[in-house]
């Protein structure tokens, strides 16, 4: 245990700022808290690592406890170490390492992505894996596209601006959405700019939530090094996902003690760099009208990054589009949780304040960063959701984004 | 990462969101900061402006405008004497917010509330939600107090034992306790208020009130009657018994403060303010006297903000807007001077009449909020203070504290608002 975590331990001031803020706490008395699993079991923890609160899986990692607590406390990686804890000592359920194996899963689907669509149609199959594996046959499965996204992307010819970009596109993108790195790929070279693109390893951030960090921790490794490689050669890394993008430059920190320092100043979210180009008077401006009224979902990752809405700046340059702030916390989702037959109903009452802020806007369309917040947000409401780069590459007057 | 910005504002607290409210309406960009939430949500909820008579501190003080006037002549160093000028105008300003939100503050005829806390107690305090808006007790003809089986921290039977005590009610004044079942288990407040969001509960809940309710009476229940700042439990559970019902004031968290702080940060997103929390100042740049950059982090990463006017809004000790070790403290992004004197920084008794000395320490002022030195020279010209920051206040005794952030909060909103291009 590393002196700067004790510290922080004893930063507690015992506030329950963080407990009132929970998503989970608020709507479920299954779950004891983020002061109670986090700091007050902590200091037992130090002693004798098996007093880990089995409650402690009910826990989504929406970091929502580290944002709000007025005591800078990482509450929510002492709960995910909490969790490794648990399950080195308890093991996992099948069902979990399926899960969070979303790279796995992709491959596989990879196969006969329209037949693995079908079956997850398919209401008997999905009773099925809801008893034998406990995964909830309710819950909207992510869609696998035809082809992956480094399958479909085409670098493009573009001029000459010597800037030097790789994304690391995660594997939401890769295997169900390639329509957002393509519509990366497009808002760049609309500013002459061209992105490389590399087979990594997930990001880990689905086996940290399900407290297999041994394997989590190899793929950090890997992955930072790659990345390493790439800053050492003068490139700037985007992400579109906060979640990934979070995990590579925090959660490797914090739970590997890693160091992510260079990732800090080179790493940026796609809209961090785009609003870099502008303040140097280097973005094209140039967006044609797009007359439409969206809600804004922020995810809960994006938000722990304690660096606002980073595509807000650059979506008020498009004329006509009006973007209004759903503010309505937690999807609930929280990656693999929502699809587990024992927390499907938590996350569906977490994402209630979602469906009322949607149908309080009355809006028909819906963005978020995150793919994950994407699928709860459509599973809640039925309104078509994108990423703001979507919206983005539409004003930039090529081809059709926001057609679902 | 760079961020530009008209008005930058460092704290979440009730203070920060006033300023944050302020300066947007009058149409300059915001950008609010913030390393978590701030002491808003931990306060009953009320806005207490002023609790007690200066010459009498056993007295409740009927009239707190008048009072701090006469505060302001006998002790010019207290900050609301840097705020008088905009003080009514304040309050109007922050009640108008809440009603446009649907969440009603009341005051009592100019003079205090005193409203009953969950140990029976009575507390004065100058603006209450209308959930907790409960007149006169000594004119009500009945009191049913009801708890909640999975509630802690909320017994019944101390509230009604120690209101009897206290002698507001007429003696004939019949006075019940009661405990319902709100479907079991043992809840945190936000749960409970979760769980009463649904109608069916709180139609339970009424089956079991009903038998117990003598006419005319009022009834007292802990802060949970909703989540949300508009939320309508409190309003459908009276409309359903036909009877008043009211909330009382609890320990922390309560919800009350919650859905004030939940509300003033909904209002400002909408005013098109960029809310940041999770993101710690950690330092300045300073040139001339004009504060250039202000330089954070977000999840480890630096943040550099700049601004015309920067508005800190970090609150005391609590907050960590101030910083101490043994016999020194400063403010912790500025350094700005903290004066502590000579004598201990805390009385013996916790619950000492006279207070603590490091609830009174803080940034002196000027009367446009600026920072100044021991000989009143301004320190940095663009930078404001306001709230639990300013120094010469005892909110803990003087009943003051949220009152001092809504006049400071404001008065700095509208200072930056007029601050030209
Ligand atoms: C438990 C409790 C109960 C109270 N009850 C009442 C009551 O019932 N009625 C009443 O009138 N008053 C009450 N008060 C007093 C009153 O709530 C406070 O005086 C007032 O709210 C202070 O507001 P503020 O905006 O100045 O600061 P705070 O609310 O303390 O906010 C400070 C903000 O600054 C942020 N911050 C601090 N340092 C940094 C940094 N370096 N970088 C970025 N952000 C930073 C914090 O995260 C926080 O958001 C109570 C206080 C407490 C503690
Ligand atoms: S972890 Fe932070 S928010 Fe939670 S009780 Fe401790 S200090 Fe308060
Ligand atoms: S990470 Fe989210 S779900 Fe977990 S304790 Fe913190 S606030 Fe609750």
């Amino acid at each position: 245990m590393s002196s700067d975590h004790r510290l922080a331990l004893d930063n507690c001031i015992k506030c329950s700022i963080c407990v009132s803020h929970c998503p989970v706490a608020r709507v479920t008395d299954k779950f004891a808290g983020p002061k109670q699993n986090g700091p007050d079991l902590e200091r037992f923890r130090l002693e004798e690592p098996a007093a880990v609160h089995p409650s402690i899986g009910y826990c989504t990692n929406c970091k929502g406890c580290d944002v709000v607590c007025p005591s800078g406390v990482a509450v929510s990686a002492m709960n995910c170490r909490a969790r490794g804890e648990y399950v080195s000592m308890h093991g996992a359920p099948l069902r979990d390492k399926i899960l969070a194996r979303v790279d796995r899963m992709g491959k596989a689907a990879r196969l006969a992505p329209s037949l693995v669509n079908r079956l997850a149609g398919l209401r008997p199959l999905r009773l099925l894996a809801e008893k034998m594996l406990g995964i909830s046959a309710a819950m909207t499965m992510p869609r696998y596209a035809q082809k992956t996204f480094l399958e479909l992307y085409k670098p493009q010819n573009v001029g000459d601006t010597g800037r030097k970009v790789l994304y690391y596109p995660g594997c939401y993108v890769n295997y169900n959405a390639p329509e957002v790195g393509l519509a990366l790929a497009e808002v760049l070279a609309h500013n002459n700019i061209r992105v490389e693109v590399e087979q990594f390893d997930c990001c880990g951030l689905p086996l940290i939530a399900n407290g297999l960090l041994d394997t989590a921790r190899d793929q950090a490794k890997k992955n930072l090094a790659k990345l390493q490689g790439y800053i050492n050669r003068g490139y700037d890394i985007v992400t579109t996902c906060p979640s990934c993008h979070l995990t590579l430059r925090q959660e490797y920190r914090e739970l590997f003690q890693l160091n992510t320092d260079p990732l800090h100043e080179k790493m940026l979210d796609v809209f961090e760099y785009l609003s870099v180009l502008l303040q140097q008077g280097k973005l094209v401006t140039r967006f044609e009208e797009l007359p439409l009224q969206v809600g804004y979902h922020q995810p809960c990752h994006l938000k722990a990054a304690g660096c606002g809405v980073p595509s807000r700046e650059i979506l008020q340059l498009i004329p006509g589009l009006r973007v209004a702030d759903l503010d309505a916390g937690c999807c609930g989702l929280a990656g693999t949780y929502g699809f587990k037959k024992e927390k499907y109903a938590i996350s569906q009452a977490i994402g209630s304040n979602v469906f009322n802020a949607v149908k309080e806007l009355g809006v028909r369309q819906v963005i978020s960063e995150c793919g994950m917040c994407q699928l709860q947000i459509h599973h809640l409401t039925g309104v078509a959701v994108y990423h703001p780069l979507q919206v983005l590459a539409q004003a930039c007057g090529h081809g059709k984004w926001l057609a679902k | 990462m760079n961020k530009y910005t008209d008005v930058l504002i460092i704290g979440a607290g009730l203070s920060g969101l006033m300023a944050a409210a302020k300066a947007a309406e009058q149409g300059k960009e915001v950008m609010l900061v913030a390393k978590g939430m701030g002491a808003v949500g931990l306060s009953s909820g009320c806005i207490d402006l002023w609790g007690y008579n200066l010459e009498d501190p056993n007295q409740v003080c009927q009239d707190p405008l008048a009072e701090i006037a006469r505060l302001c002549a006998v002790n010019p160093q207290h900050p609301y004497a840097r705020v008088r000028d905009v003080l009514e105008e304040s309050l109007l300003f922050f009640r108008r917010v809440c009603q446009e939100n649907g969440n009603p503050y009341l005051d009592h005829r100019g003079g205090n509330w005193l409203l009953p806390t969950a140990l029976g107690t009575l507390r004065p305090t100058y603006l209450a939600p209308a959930s907790m808006a409960v007149g006169d007790l000594q004119q009500v003809r009945g009191v049913l107090v009801v708890g909640f089986r999975e509630l802690k921290d909320f017994y019944p039977d101390v509230l009604a034992a120690n209101l009897k005590k206290s002698g507001v009610l007429q003696a004939d004044c019949p006075l019940n306790t009661l405990m319902v079942c709100a479907g079991g288990g043992e809840l945190t407040p936000n749960t409970l208020a979760y769980r009463l969001e649904n109608p069916a509960v709180v139609d339970r809940i009424v089956d079991q009130i009903k038998p117990h309710l003598l006419p005319g009476a009022v009834l007292l229940l802990p802060p949970v009657l909703g989540e949300r700042w508009d939320s309508q439990v409190a309003k459908n559970l009276a409309e359903k018994l036909g009877h008043p019902v009211y909330e009382v004031t609890n320990i922390p968290p309560a919800l009350p403060g919650q859905r004030l702080q939940q509300m003033l940060l909904h209002h400002v997103k909408g005013q098109g303010v960029e809310v940041v929390i999770g993101c710690t100042v950690n330092g300045a740049r300073v040139a001339d006297k004009r504060c250039t950059e202000v330089l954070a982090t977000g999840a480890g990463k630096p943040i550099k903000i700049s601004a015309k006017t920067v508005i800190l809004a970090t609150g005391s000790f609590l907050g960590g807007g101030l910083e101490s070790k043994p016999g020194k403290a400063w403010e912790s992004i500025f350094g700005l001077p903290v004066e502590t004197g000579h004598e201990k920084w805390s009385a013996r008794d916790f619950l000492s009449m006279a207070g603590h000395l490091f609830n009174q320490m803080g940034i002196k002022v000027n009367e446009h909020l600026r920072p100044v030195d021991k000989t009143g020279e301004v320190i940095i010209e663009n930078v404001m203070v306001t709230g639990a920051n300013l120094a010469g206040c005892n909110h803990p005794i003087e009943k003051c504290g949220n009152g001092v952030a809504v006049a400071s909060g404001y008065k700095a909103g509208k200072l930056a608002g007029e601050v030209g291009e």
